[in-house]
Formats: C-alpha cells, sequence, structure tokens
C-alpha cells in the first residue's frame, strides 16, 4: 500500500514538474532541431502572403487581393506547364509505380542466390548518382550521331532519331529515366514485405498444385497489399516536385512538353525575379499537392477493411 | 520433384527478362566508362565496350584544367561537414522525440510532419536566404539540408527497438539524460546511424538544386554544378560539330573532335567517390530502410 501510494506521488511530482532538470536536457537536445525548423521550415510559410501583394526586390508595395492569380492564370505557358506536369505524374502512376513492385515479384522467383544479389546491386546503383550524371548519361546515350541507341536503330536499318529534341517523346523518355534510376532502390521495400510473408502458405499452396504464377498472384500479392498502400499515400508527398530532374534533361526545343511548374516557379522567380506571381504559382501547386496527399489518405482508410488511415 | 513443362517455361522467362534488365541497368554506366577511356574510335561508332585505343588522354585534360579541383573540394568538405552536423543534430533530436512521456513530445512530431505535406514554396524560402544573408555561402549548401524529418523519425524507431532496462539501470546509477544517449544510446545505434550517414553523405555529395539557386560565384560550385556546365558545354559543341558536318558534309573534323569523351570522363570522375563506398553502402542501406520501413 505504502510503495503504490509512493509511486502516486512520484507520478503526480513527475506531472507537475515540466521543467525537471531531465525534461530540460531533453528540450536542450531538441532545440537545434526546434530552431532549424522554425527559421527552415515555418518562417517561409506566412511567406506565401507574397502571393497577395504586390512586391519588387526593392520591397513591399501594399496588397493587391487575387489580382497575381488572375494573372497567372491567363498565361497559357502556366496552364502549359501545369498540363505537363499532370503528364509526367500520370505516367509515373501507370509505369513508374508499378515497376519495382514487378521487379520485387520477379526477383522473388529467382533461385539462383547470387544472381539475385548480383541484380540488386546493380539496379540500386542508379539511385545514389546525381541527376546531372544520370542526364549526362542518357544525353550520351541517346545523342543521335554517336550514342548506342541510333547505332543500334541504324543498324537495324531504321533512321536515326532526335531523343531528346523530340517534344513529343520527351514524357515517356522521361518516365523511362526515371524508372531506370529508381527501380531498384524502390523494390527493396517490397522485397523486404515479401520476405516477412508466411513460408508455409507457399508450401501448403504448392501442394495443392498452385502454378508459381498462382502463387504470386495469389499469396506474394496480398501479402505486400498493405506495403504497396503506404508506399502508394506516401507518395503522393512529393509528387509535383520534379525540379532537378527536369532542369537538367530539359532544352529549348522540348519546352512544350517538358516545361513543368517547378521549372516555370524557377524561371519566373529567380531568373525574372517577379516574386508575386512565382509565389502564387507555389502557393496553387502546395494546394494541390496537400490535397492530393489528404485525399490518397482518405481513400487508403476507405479501401482497408479496418480503416486504416497512414498519416 | 520433378517440375513441370510450364514451370520450366516460367524459369527459363524470368532469365531472360533478368538478362536483358542487367543489360539496361548496366550499359549506359559502361557506355561511359568505355568513351571515357577511347580515343581510337572517336566518332566512329561500334557496339563493343572495349576501348578500340584505351588512354587516359581525356582524363589528363579534365586533370590539367585547374577549374575543377575547387568544386571537388567544395563538394567534398559539404559532404564531410554537412554529415557530421547531421546526424548529430538528428540523433539528439531523435532522443527527445523517442521520449514518449515528455511534455510536448507530440507538438515536435507534428512540427516534424507538417512540413512533409505543406510549405511555403520556393520564393519565399529564396527570399529568406538571402534576408538571412547566405546567398552565396558555402554555409547555404550545408546548413538548410542538415535536418530531414524522415531520417529523425527513422533513427527514432530504432531507438524504440532498444530494450529500455539498458537505460533504466543506467538512471539508477545516476547517470543523466545526456550521459545515457551519448554513452549507451548513441553506440548501440550504429546500423541505423550508418546507413543515414551514408544517405546524407550522397546527397550532400549530389548538391545541385541549392547549388543553382544560391550560388553564383564559380569559385563555390558543388561538382555536380561544375559538371552540369561541362556537359552544357560539350552538348553546345557537338552540336555545333554536327551541324558543321551536315554543311561540309565530310567526317574529317569528327574524327578530330570528341567533345563527348570528355564528358564521359568528368562523369565517371564524379561517380567515383560513390563506387569506392557502394560495397559498403550496400551492406547498410537495404538494412536501414528496412528498419524504419512500416510493417506490412
Amino acid at each position: 500500500m505504502e510503495a503504490v501510494d509512493n509511486l502516486k506521488t512520484a507520478g503526480i511530482q513527475k506531472k507537475k514538474r515540466i521543467f525537471s532538470k531531465r525534461n530540460i536536457t531533453l528540450y536542450l537536445m531538441i532545440l537545434p532541431v526546434v530552431v532549424w525548423y522554425i527559421i527552415f521550415a515555418y518562417v517561409p510559410m506566412p511567406g506565401i502572403a507574397i502571393a497577395f501583394a504586390d512586391f519588387k526586390v526593392s520591397g513591399f508595395k501594399g496588397w493587391v487581393g487575387f489580382d497575381n492569380f488572375k494573372f497567372i492564370f491567363n498565361l497559357k505557358f502556366f496552364w502549359q506547364s501545369f498540363f505537363n506536369t499532370w503528364v509526367f505524374v500520370i505516367y509515373n502512376y501507370i509505369f513508374g509505380f508499378p515497376a519495382p513492385i514487378i521487379l520485387a515479384l520477379l526477383l522473388n522467383e529467382l533461385r539462383h542466390k547470387y544472381f539475385k544479389k548480383f541484380i540488386q546491386t546493380i539496379s540500386t546503383l542508379p539511385n545514389f548518382i546525381s541527376w546531372v550524371v544520370v542526364s549526362g548519361m542518357w544525353i550520351t546515350l541517346l545523342s543521335p550521331s554517336t550514342g548506342y541507341v541510333n547505332y543500334i536503330i541504324k543498324a537495324l536499318g531504321g533512321e536515326p532519331v532526335y531523343f531528346l529534341s523530340k517534344a513529343s517523346m520527351f514524357p515517356a523518355l522521361f518516365t523511362f529515366i526515371r524508372i531506370w534510376k529508381g527501380i531498384g532502390y524502390s523494390s527493396i521495400i517490397y522485397l523486404a514485405a515479401i520476405a516477412g510473408i508466411d513460408p508455409e502458405l507457399y508450401e501448403s499452396a504448392s501442394i495443392d498444385g498452385a502454378t508459381r504464377l498462382q502463387q504470386s498472384w495469389h499469396i506474394t500479392l496480398p501479402g505486400i497489399k498493405y506495403t504497396v498502400l503506404v508506399i502508394f499515400v506516401l507518395s503522393f508527398t512529393g509528387v509535383l516536385n520534379l525540379f532537378e530532374p527536369i532542369y537538367v534533361l530539359k532544352n529549348p526545343m522540348i519546352e512544350s512538353t517538358a516545361e513543368v511548374l517547378d521549372t516555370y516557379i524557377y524561371s519566373m522567380g529567380v531568373v525574372q525575379a517577379r516574386y508575386p506571381l512565382a509565389t502564387a504559382m507555389g502557393l496553387f501547386k502546395a494546394t494541390i499537392s496537400l490535397a492530393l496527399v489528404l485525399l490518397s489518405n482518405f481513400l487508403s482508410k476507405k479501401l482497408t477493411e479496418d480503416n486504416r488511415s497512414i498519416l | 520433384m520433378k517440375p513441370t513443362v510450364s514451370e520450366r517455361i516460367f524459369n527459363i522467362a524470368i532469365y531472360i527478362f533478368f538478362v536483358a534488365f542487367c543489360i539496361l541497368m548496366l550499359v549506359p554506366v559502361l557506355y561511359v566508362l568505355k568513351k571515357s577511356f577511347d580515343v581510337g574510335s572517336s566518332g566512329e561508332l561500334s557496339l563493343s565496350l572495349i576501348p578500340k585505343q584505351f588512354s587516359l588522354f581525356y582524363y589528363r585534360i579534365i586533370l590539367n584544367d585547374r577549374g575543377i579541383y575547387r568544386p571537388f573540394l567544395n563538394s567534398a568538405f559539404i559532404t564531410v561537414v554537412g554529415t557530421a552536423l547531421s546526424i548529430f543534430l538528428e540523433s539528439m533530436g531523435a532522443y527527445t522525440l523517442s521520449k514518449r512521456d515528455l511534455p510536448g513530445n507530440k507538438i515536435f512530431i507534428y512540427m516534424i510532419i507538417i512540413p512533409m505535406m505543406f510549405g511555403g514554396g520556393l520564393i519565399p524560402y529564396y527570399l529568406l536566404i538571402k534576408y538571412l544573408g547566405l546567398m552565396n555561402k558555402i554555409a547555404v549548401l550545408i546548413i538548410p539540408a542538415c535536418i530531414s524529418g524522415w531520417n529523425m523519425l527513422l533513427i527514432r524507431n530504432y531507438y524504440f527497438s532498444i530494450h529500455p532496462s539498458l537505460s533504466e539501470s543506467a538512471m539508477i546509477d545516476g547517470a543523466q539524460e545526456f550521459t545515457i544517449f551519448w554513452k549507451i544510446i548513441l553506440p548501440l545505434s550504429t546500423p541505423v546511424l550508418a546507413a543515414i550517414s551514408l544517405f546524407t553523405a550522397v546527397g550532400y555529395w549530389n548538391t545541385f538544386f541549392s547549388a543553382i539557386l544560391f550560388i553564383n560565384d564559380p569559385k563555390k560550385y558543388t561538382f555536380p554544378v561544375k559538371l552540369r556546365e561541362m556537359i552544357i558545354v560539350q552538348q553546345e559543341m557537338q552540336r555545333q560539330i554536327e551541324s558543321m558536318l551536315i554543311q561540309t558534309g565530310e567526317d574529317t573534323i569528327r574524327k578530330s573532335l570528341n567533345t563527348e569523351g570528355i564528358s564521359s570522363a568528368m562523369i565517371i570522375i564524379s561517380m567515383l567517390p560513390i563506387i569506392l563506398i557502394y560495397p559498403y553502402l550496400q551492406k547498410h542501406f537495404a538494412k536501414g530502410i528496412m528498419i524504419g520501413s512500416i510493417k506490412g
């Protein structure tokens, strides 16, 4: 009884003293992180107000309401870059999202351990190479006169193709290069999920006469369903962020399909210093991003039996 | 059990797929590697990945160019300093985040999660850097990139897997929180810290976006920015050569000039540090992702 009382008073004391010596140490330990977040993440947030102001390099000139938005919504190039962004996003979900899942499923079928390891090693390497290098590589590879790909096309009797100068080809090409860079790395998480599936399920299935294809369709795929869903929802957080990969691959000839919101905001804001317009575009983009994340989270709640939300 | 016919076809199909996959993954790298060494077949094409005439000519040209040493050292500097700072702050912050009984713990978690979904956008951020006076300073490449919410949550998750009895016994012996963190938790979390420091180091080594945004002084360029500049220059030269070839219709100029070799050599040099740490990287990163992954 006495012990219980002691525990109780200790608990109350702990609750009362938010700034105990121990807590202060802990607060101090996270202080640099908090300061960093305030400066680099939270201070820019009210900066959104620039979207509603007349703001020049020289400073603030007064509020203008939605005039900046009206202006950008009348820009043809704005809608073009908006449309292009969506093309990349949609291509990414149709081709880019399933690709690492398929790779993981196929890797799972490889019985040769060292070959599997070798594949994993070479497929994850491009993830660690910068976009600048990746773009340099593919520019060399796709070059019309000296590139490898065109050599093969010519050898097969075709006409050389100016891949990176053809606007119509760019979305597909970009999606391909993006998959090339990320596929191995993204598949790791699915492989980890596959490794967690109970092996007995496969045993009993093969006794029942299920082929390997049937096994991966009826056991492996449902087994990683939840992981796929989590990655799907999380993938929406940065889906409109395309600056670096697009910037290093685009050239003036393919602007009509390669310009995305990010690169347009960059040239409007940083290159031309038209801050309010670029901020308005940024706010437009951020709102869509947030809506996408919330929507996908809502959908995942609906789709899972036990209404699990991921965020 | 004897494999059935369909099983065999399935196996063969998978091996064919993976051989094709290997070629697709490896050829771009090997092709650039070949180009960087090859002076013999400049201009003319072949399917071979072995240089016709092996030479370090292009590497010598690059290493003679004084302009690449500064960017290389800059990148090396921000990588080392940035990674050390980042790991120190993140692991320390994550320790506080892992104390669920701490008043305000939830607030810290929200503080990290909200910016993952919503931010001020590029221009307010750009103006902030300007007002902070960080423009054109090496620090702008280090400090704004040194904290990652994902990484902190990952480290925090790992801390949860360390048995609480260890820190409890230290507490009874009179150790303070910082001592427990420094002497017990930190040494026990080397696997996750190794993985995260490698990710962070690769990120710093590849710094490009913030460098083109905030750095104008060529002396403060990072290596990827310099590389980009060189690739663009090569491309321009290549284009000029091509248009000249079309005009004159002869092949002589092509033989004397092969600008792609230089950019190829540059690409290989920039990949070198990553290739060198790759075996080490390989060992740790898969584990690192899985530690933080959500159980399926």
